[in-house]
């Protein structure tokens, strides 16, 4: 399926099912000669176009004019992020059919991916039989209700489909840009962690202001391959709700530790912020 | 007898009385406007010395209610005539007190909207807020706390663009809650 995803040219129309709103988006996934660019076009408002190229997204607000160019730490699909090597993840997660059923009119094996401990969420991915291409996507909580789910309702495979320059025109002096980040060693951070679910490694850290201002903030990236945790910490002269809080399937939990503020971060239920949170030390 | 009413209204405030006493009592303070104050004034000392803050009610507070209540339109439905007159004109006189009673003890919670008057029982000190709080307050002015929740979502994964509501602005809401 990833290869499927990362090689093949396709086109159709995407729902996202998030924070109890549902999005509906026109996606394009162009590939070739090893590079790929996906793009999505809103069909509601706020409507807007997204373009992202390798860790490069870049998303244009039709309405305001509003522009934003976002390097990201790490390129994610805006579909699903399947790893290469599923084998890594047998010790946290079991794989199994789950049967067969049609989606947009395809027909698609159900694999449900179902975590061997309750640090993560139940997922299941609904693939097309013929090309292998993910058709539906839906994360479970541990009660078995759905979080989030995002569904092809028709899917087309191309011989081609055009790269897409993302051009701002009138929002050219208006563009906000989120630079590249550089990624530093994780030893440098204020924090160690010392609470860590099985599976969860450390993918990326940095240390750069995130809010409107100066202030460093130290970010921690985690993951076990499907899930992914951020651990933020800045100076808690910064207000912060404390405590647990919610998004969707965000999760988050924040707390001070002398004069730093933390928040835990992540797709992964709240017992698992709550836990990598509460094992946080200050390095020294 | 001044004495043995202000004793009664005391007893009153402090539950001591039986029914028909504080029906007798409150009868006598309905058709007597300086009962009505003295008990009014009782009652502010009695919460006062039992809380450490306090804003009585405006001495004509029960006057208003029971304007209000006079003019308050007639429902034209069958009525059952279980009870006297008498026992009618107890029952609202005591509505009336407890009224005024629960608004007063009440009224320590809306500080911030009520004008006292010179004539009402001095408030006593607000307890202290925390410095905290007042650091809080004044830096959520200066970045709102859902904006950084927002600004940490937007470094954690591109989700935030496919999701509708978020314009780059804060979130309308984020849910404090529990879950397993």
């Amino acid at each position: 399926m990833t290869d499927a995803m990362r090689v093949l040219n396709y086109q159709g129309t995407v729902a996202f099912l998030r924070n109890g709103k549902l999005e509906t988006m026109k996606y394009f996934h162009a590939a070739e000669k090893g590079i790929e660019q996906e793009r999505l076009l809103s069909l509601n408002s706020p409507l807007r176009e997204i373009i992202r190229d390798a860790d490069k997204v870049s998303c244009l607000f039709k309405s305001t004019q509003q522009a934003v160019v976002d390097h990201r730490p790490v390129g994610h699909s805006f579909l699903v992020d399947v790893p290469q090597n599923l084998d890594e993840l047998s010790a946290v997660y079991d794989f199994k059919m789950a049967g067969e059923e049609d989606v947009a009119m395809l027909p698609a094996y159900v694999i449900a991916i179902q975590p061997k401990d309750d640090f993560r969420y139940v997922r299941k991915i609904w693939i097309e039989k013929q090309q292998f291409l993910p058709l539906k996507v839906a994360v479970y909580d541990l009660s078995g209700t759905v979080l989030e789910q995002v569904v092809f309702t028709d899917l087309e495979v191309k011989e081609a489909l055009p790269f897409v320059e993302a051009k701002f025109g009138e929002a050219a002096e208006n563009v906000k840009h989120i630079h590249q980040l550089q990624a530093q060693a994780s030893d440098q951070a204020t924090f160690v962690v010392n609470n860590l679910p099985p599976g969860f490694e450390e993918i990326f850290f940095t240390r750069r202001p995130i809010h409107n201002s100066n202030q460093p903030v130290d970010h921690l990236l985690l993951s076990d391959g499907f899930a992914a945790v951020s651990v933020y910490m800045e100076n808690k002269n910064t207000a912060m709700q404390q405590g647990l809080q919610s998004v969707g399937a965000v999760n988050s939990f924040s707390r001070t530790i002398d004069d730093w503020q933390l928040t835990v971060m992540g797709e992964v239920p709240a017992k698992t912020v709550k836990f990598i949170a509460e094992g946080i030390k200050l390095r020294h | 007898m001044h004495e043995d009413l202000n004793q009664k209204i005391s007893q009153f405030l402090d539950n001591e009385l039986s029914a028909d006493e504080s029906l007798s009592l409150l009868q006598k303070i309905q058709q007597n406007a300086e009962l009505r104050d003295k008990m009014n004034r009782y009652a502010a000392v009695s919460h006062a010395l039992k809380t450490d803050t306090f804003l009585s009610s405006r001495s004509d507070f029960v006057e208003r209610i029971s304007q209000e209540i006079q003019h308050e339109p007639v429902y034209m439905l069958p009525q059952h005539n279980k009870f006297k007159r008498s026992h009618k004109i107890s029952a609202l006189a005591a509505s009336i007190a407890i009224i005024a009673v629960i608004a007063s003890q009440s009224m320590d919670h809306q500080t911030e909207q009520y004008q006292p008057s010179p004539i009402e029982v001095a408030q006593s000190q607000l307890p202290e807020q925390s410095s905290d709080s007042i650091v809080y307050r004044d830096q959520t002015r200066q970045y709102p706390v859902n904006t950084r929740f927002n600004d940490y979502l937007q470094a954690h994964n591109s989700s935030v663009y496919t999701n509708g509501e978020v314009n780059f602005q804060s979130f309308a809401s984020v849910t404090v809650y529990n879950r397993e």
